[in-house]
């Protein structure tokens, strides 16, 4: 527990470090990178310069950082000229809801269908699935939101072609997860609001979850093959047990423990897939703002939302690797930690 | 009748290019409340004998036999459901690693618990379904010797010994009452103080509750004064069997002499530094089988006709098989 810990603080004081290097690496003022503001004089120059300790050591300017990070002063973009802390706490839960409602498909369909080819492996019905994971494994996310949007918005028009809800209407950001947001709005009609939001978070979320789900088949089904050549499901075979009782009691546990971390690995590349989905379809999460942050050479925004995201993925990673430490029970508690 | 009946049992493995014979028509009977010791050397095939029993093969393993019938029931043209009924309630099988053979992300309890036909679980509300099969798990722990049941019911398999994880295997198997146990190797690596206890284990089973038992195992001097029967396999193919006691007294093949004499005597008039008498070379590979009789190479008696295999005879109920047997000194 501890160790995680450690493993954690430590992860983020190396990205807290790497962000705040950005500010002298990016092309520029050091201080404009670093706040965010740019002064119109010398008198507010110095100023500044006193207020971030831009004039003591490295050391001290990272820990003034460190401290500015903590205490929720993220500085202030370049363009919009906003507190950036605003603005990721509005593009990042749009982010994570878009991430995690994909993730929930993969598992939903992708563990069952692996655990079914898994079983029935070397058939007909194995082949079939494994053949449509590895198809769907294959296609560029970019390419496929596209093809998305050209066949399912243009052509047949079932659903809408960007954005997170309907400009008819006006959800108040509350939590900053859309369903949540219209479920706790007072003045709409929430019913229509909610399937409107779910048709808009239809495509988005195929698209990042196809690949997520081929993902998972070939995870389960390999876990579930080498579950079944283990010597106590033959033992518990020849005890007579039923194919029921030794698959939910025996195989599906073994099977899932060891992928549970391979799943956490699967987070990164959802995220990523989430921030290019976002971009094609306007979803007004962190990926799509990075685009916009890099286009408009917005650089503060750019330092934070490497940190946000980073750090989204590191929190995410940890936990379930130490959710899988806790419940399993062949990993001993005082086992060393790998990283 | 014998309970469990194997005539001529053939198992061959698919290598890619040829067919190979891991058992070549292997005879075995188990008649009710006897313990037969299956013995032989280290990959002569007892283990996939037990397999071929509790129907556990791998499925492109063909298996062929003129007769494998437990209680006149064939087992090869059983379906599915009905071989599973018989496993679990006529015959249980003690795997070789007890430790493997155990699922690592269940509690020992929940396994044992689980293997309780329903038959024997009283109460119609759940809470009292339970509680019986928690009692009945651990008077089963009793009787096998593990008297800390509190302890090693909620133990995982990884934080347990080898021979408590033995023992718990033969409780899960004792659990549903067994007609025939197939102990395979139980007393691998023990030992000798825990190898005691087990075998005095099975010896009062088999006493008390007319249980029959298969014992396989390579270790002769522990099986040697428990079973009534003994079967000899070599290479896949069976050599001698019959009566323990006459097998001990007058080996007829070549092999079960072998084997005998190889076992340690601490007899006091044994010479000084002299040698144990064993057989030269190593027990075949199964990409290298020798044809005829598979001891061939290694048999101090073999002659040419020993690339024929030999049929089996037989001598009131001890069968051999062997050209030249240890009675007819005609060499």
């Amino acid at each position: 527990m501890i160790r995680y810990t450690t493993l954690f603080v430590l992860t983020l004081l190396v990205l807290a470090a790497l962000s705040f290097s950005l500010a002298y690496l990016f092309p520029g003022d050091v201080l404009v990178n670093l706040t965010g503001i740019t002064p119109q004089n010398d008198i507010q120059r110095s100023a500044l310069i006193q207020q971030y300790r831009l004039d003591q050591p490295y050391i001290v300017q990272f820990a003034f950082y460190l401290q500015q990070l903590v205490t929720g002063n993220w500085g202030y973009s370049f363009i919009s000229g906003l507190p950036l802390r605003n603005e990721v706490a509005i593009a990042l839960p749009a982010t994570i809801e878009l991430s995690a409602y994909a993730m929930l498909i993969a598992v939903i369909v992708g563990v069952p269908l692996g655990c079914y080819a898994g079983l029935r492996s070397y058939s007909t019905a194995d082949y079939a699935i494994n053949t449509g994971s590895i198809l769907s494994y294959s296609f560029p996310v970019f390419w496929l939101a596209l093809v998305f949007i050209l066949v399912f918005s243009l052509e047949l028009g079932v659903a809408p072609l960007s954005g997170r809800v309907s400009l008819l209407f006006d959800v108040p950001h509350r939590t900053g997860f859309v369903l949540l947001d219209i479920l706790l709005a007072d003045g709409i009609n929430r019913k229509l609001a909610f399937t409107d939001a779910l048709h808009h978070l239809l495509l988005p979320t195929l698209s990042i979850a196809l690949i997520s789900t081929a993902a998972m088949i070939r995870l389960t089904r390999r876990s579930v093959i080498d579950v079944l050549n283990r010597p106590y499901i033959t033992a518990a075979r020849s005890r007579g047990l039923s194919k029921w009782q030794i698959f939910f009691r025996h195989i599906l546990r073994n099977a899932l423990l060891p992928i549970l971390p391979l799943m956490a690995m699967q987070i990164t590349t959802l995220i990523t897939n989430a921030m290019i989905v976002e971009t094609l379809f306007s979803w007004p999460g962190i990926g799509n703002w990075l685009i916009q942050a890099i286009y408009q050479r917005d650089y503060p925004a750019l330092r934070i939302g490497m940190l946000a995201v980073s750090s989204v993925v590191i929190t995410l990673t940890i936990t379930i690797d130490l959710i899988n430490r806790l419940i399993d029970p062949s990993r001993e508690k005082f086992e060393r930690a790998t990283v | 009748m014998p309970m469990l009946d194997i005539k001529n049992l053939t198992l061959e493995i698919d290598t890619g290019t040829s067919r190979v014979k891991a058992l070549d028509k292997v005879s075995l009977t188990v008649n009710s409340s006897e313990i037969r010791a299956l013995v032989g050397e280290s990959g002569s095939g007892k283990s996939l004998i037990v397999s071929a029993i509790s129907g556990s093969l791998p499925s492109n393993w063909h298996i062929t036999a003129d007769r494998m019938s437990w209680q006149g029931q064939s087992l090869l043209s059983m379906s599915s459901a009905e071989r599973r009924e018989v496993m679990r309630r006529d015959i249980a099988v003690v795997f070789q690693h007890p430790i493997s053979a155990l699922d690592p992300s269940a509690t020992l309890g929940e396994q044992l618990e689980e293997s309780i036909p329903d038959e024997f679980v009283e109460g119609s509300w759940f809470w009292q379904r339970k509680q019986s099969r928690r009692s009945t798990a651990i008077s089963t722990l009793h009787k096998v010797g593990i008297k800390q049941h509190q302890q090693y019911l909620s133990a995982y398999p990884h934080q347990i010994s080898t021979d408590i994880g033995q023992k718990f295997m033969i409780a899960m198997a004792l659990i549903s009452q067994p007609k025939l146990l197939i102990a395979d190797d139980p007393t691998r690596g023990m030992e000798t103080t825990t190898k005691t206890q087990l075998l005095k284990l099975f010896t009062r089973l088999n006493q008390t509750k007319a249980l029959a038992i298969l014992f396989v195992s390579h270790d002769l001097l522990a099986i040697a004064s428990m079973s009534h029967t003994m079967t000899v396999l070599y290479c896949g193919q069976t050599v001698e069997s019959g009566n323990m006691k006459h097998l001990r007294k007058r080996p007829l093949h070549p092999y079960t002499k072998a084997l005998l004499d190889s076992a340690p005597s601490f007899r006091n008039d044994l010479p000084p530094k002299s040698t144990l008498p064993t057989l030269p070379g190593t027990i075949p590979t199964l990409q290298h089988l020798p044809i005829g009789c598979r001891l061939g190479p290694r048999c101090p008696r073999a002659q040419r006709d020993c690339v024929i295999t030999p049929v089996v005879r037989r001598i009131h109920d001890h069968n051999y098989s062997c050209h030249f047997p240890l009675h007819m000194e005609k060499l």
